[in-house]
């Protein structure tokens, strides 16, 4: 993995945390309707990013690659695919970082740099 | 078969909504029900408007001139003159050939500026109080007299919304047209206007701002809530019609009285739109009422079915499919009931069903069946001929069973026919966006072309 990835990555999970964020409270009031057409452009620029970052192997669903406009997906849509993609990022993560012992969890970077420092996996409880 | 309901710009192919055009597209078989009133051109911010109506009034005032000079004839001729104008084609004529005001009439209205001093020296500065005064006024003789001393204005309009559209013109003439400079009515001059296609008679647009049901100034109005109507009746015996109006005449001050209230509250007076969508309460309503009917005919729940359907889908198609009629057909022994619209283009996959279907109009035909079958696809396919192209929209309960897709598939690519089905589901889908207006509804109907598209042989 290389440096600029994490980069990507880690500005790619906020950018989902919060757009599932804002698409939760919006699938909680009216879960059918339909989301905007200028909401719809960023969720699936986010989305084309992840898929570009994950690869085949990574990304939640084969037969998804983003939200088609035309297809008028719902607020509940969007929330159901995000909360699979923010999943993913994080089994991405998981896969992609090491425990240094005293000094934490850290990522695996190929290049020469600075170590990156990160939260252990989710799934791990803080006795592991 | 010809368009439904056809507007001069779908006759000539100009693909623009209702809602995006300046002026109200006349139909070419009836005329627009709606009418020009003064008092939103005096009332109007603009400038222009408000010159307009001031010489509107100088023209209408100047008949008192000419009968202070003793020249009666000539003035009650130009009321005459004045009194009707075709071209515009506004009212609720179906022959689009009005009448002029007689001669008596004619005099009843100049004898207002000899029998009421206000007039007779200071002139109308709302020449519309005339229906309150003379019998055989009314709104529509308001708008043709408007019309008629603005009408050198209304050609100079007409032809520029005719250049910046592309409609064509020819040199037609005139049999009379009002000149500011002179105050006389010019005859027989030759001018260049778009004309009726099949009639050859000019045809002058009018600005939509200008438009409303009724003047804000009208007889109705004050009868209603201005009329002393005791004192009406302990003067002339009775409050019927004519007895207010002679009554008015005798009583200047109650009418200018009404004509100030009515002028105090001129930020109400709003032009009337040509079409009104319902409220996103009435839609959700009209929805629900859909989804409470059971199908089939009993209970009348067809009829209630293709009335709300109806309202429905005129409201939140708008203003991207300007709603044309309803129209009903007889096929089989039953009464089918049709939702007409005009295809404006004005979403790219509308563009594309007039390029590959030929469909000027589109047409939906409403189902309140439990389940669509072969013959109601050949009912509304066999309906697609001519304007109405080679697309089809069924509006029914519930989805297309898997067999009659499949039969509307065949069709498509046996006969490039595209006949797709609006569900109750859509129907929901398109009220939920029209409240929340995150989408327009008419991406509902794109969505089900392109479905079906999709699921067509490539």
């Amino acid at each position: 993995m290389k440096r600029a990835d994490v980069d990507v990555f880690e500005k790619l999970t906020v950018q989902l945390d919060g757009l599932y964020q804002e698409l939760s409270i919006l699938a909680k009031k009216t879960p059918n309707d339909a989301i905007n057409g200028f909401k719809l452009s960023f969720i699936n620029d986010i989305l084309a990013q992840c898929n570009s970052l994950f690869g085949e192997k990574y990304r939640p669903f084969a037969g998804f690659e983003t939200f088609s406009a035309e297809e008028l997906p719902s607020n509940s849509d969007a929330t159901f695919i995000l909360s699979q993609y923010i999943e993913c990022a994080e089994k991405f993560r998981a896969d992609h970082i090491q425990n240094e012992g005293i000094q934490g969890w850290s990522w695996q970077i190929d290049d020469k740099g600075p170590r990156i420092s990160t939260s252990r996996p989710k799934k791990l409880s803080p006795k592991d | 078969m010809a368009l439904v309901r056809p507007r001069l710009t779908d006759y000539y192919g100009i693909s623009q909504a209702q809602a995006e055009l300046d002026f109200a597209i006349p139909f070419l078989d009836e005329d627009v029900p709606l009418y020009v009133d003064p008092f939103l051109l005096w009332k109007s911010p603009s400038q222009q408007d408000q010159a307009l109506h001031t010489s509107l009034v100088n023209s209408f005032n100047r008949q008192n001139w000419l009968l202070q000079k003793g020249r009666e004839d000539e003035a009650a001729q130009n009321l005459v003159l004045a009194s009707e104008c075709d071209e515009v084609g506004l009212g609720l004529s179906r022959t689009r050939k009005g009448k002029r005001i007689g001669a008596g009439t004619a005099q009843d209205i100049l004898a207002l500026f000899r029998h009421i001093p206000e007039y007779g020296r200071f002139g109308f500065t709302h020449f519309e109080e005339i229906q309150l005064y003379v019998d055989g006024i009314s709104k529509d003789r308001i708008s043709d007299f408007t019309c008629n001393f603005l009408k050198s204005f209304l050609i100079d309009f007409t032809i520029d919304q005719c250049q910046a559209l592309g409609i064509p013109v020819s040199t037609v003439r005139l049999a009379s047209l009002y000149d500011y400079r002179s105050y006389s009515f010019q005859h027989n001059l030759e001018v260049t206007l778009p004309v009726y296609p099949e009639r050859g008679t000019p045809i002058i647009f009018v600005p939509k701002r200008w438009l409303r049901h009724v003047p804000w100034l009208n007889f109705d109005d004050y009868f209603a809530s201005y009329c002393p109507k005791d004192e009406v009746v302990h003067r002339q015996g009775s409050d019927e019609r004519v007895s207010v109006l002679a009554y008015n005449r005798d009583n200047y001050g109650v009418v200018e009285a009404y004509v100030q209230a009515k002028e105090r509250v001129a930020e109400d007076c709003k032009t009337d739109p040509l079409f009104k969508q319902i409220p996103v309460l009435s839609a959700r309503r009209k929805l629900n009422e859909i989804r409470g009917l059971s199908t089939g005919i009993g209970d009348s729940a067809d009829k209630k079915y293709e009335k709300a359907a109806s309202e429905l889908l005129a409201s939140l198609l708008y203003p991207h499919l300007d709603f044309a009629d309803v129209q009903s057909r007889t096929a089989g022994g039953t009464t089918i009931r049709d939702l007409v619209f005009y295809n404006n283009r004005s979403v790219d996959f509308l563009q594309e069903i007039l390029d590959d279907y030929r469909s000027r109009q589109l047409v939906m035909e409403l189902k309140n069946v439990r389940s669509i079958e072969r013959e109601h696809i050949n009912q509304l396919n066999r309906y697609l001929t001519n304007e109405f192209g080679a697309f089809g929209v069924l509006v029914t309960r519930h989805p297309l069973p898997r067999a009659m897709f499949r039969n509307t598939i065949e069709l498509w690519a046996g006969q490039r026919r595209c006949i797709i089905a609006l569900t109750d589901a859509d129907l929901e889908l398109m009220v939920g966006v029209y409240e929340s207006k995150q989408r327009s509804p008419i991406e509902v109907l794109k969505r089900s072309y392109i479905e079906f598209r999709r699921a067509c042989p490539s």
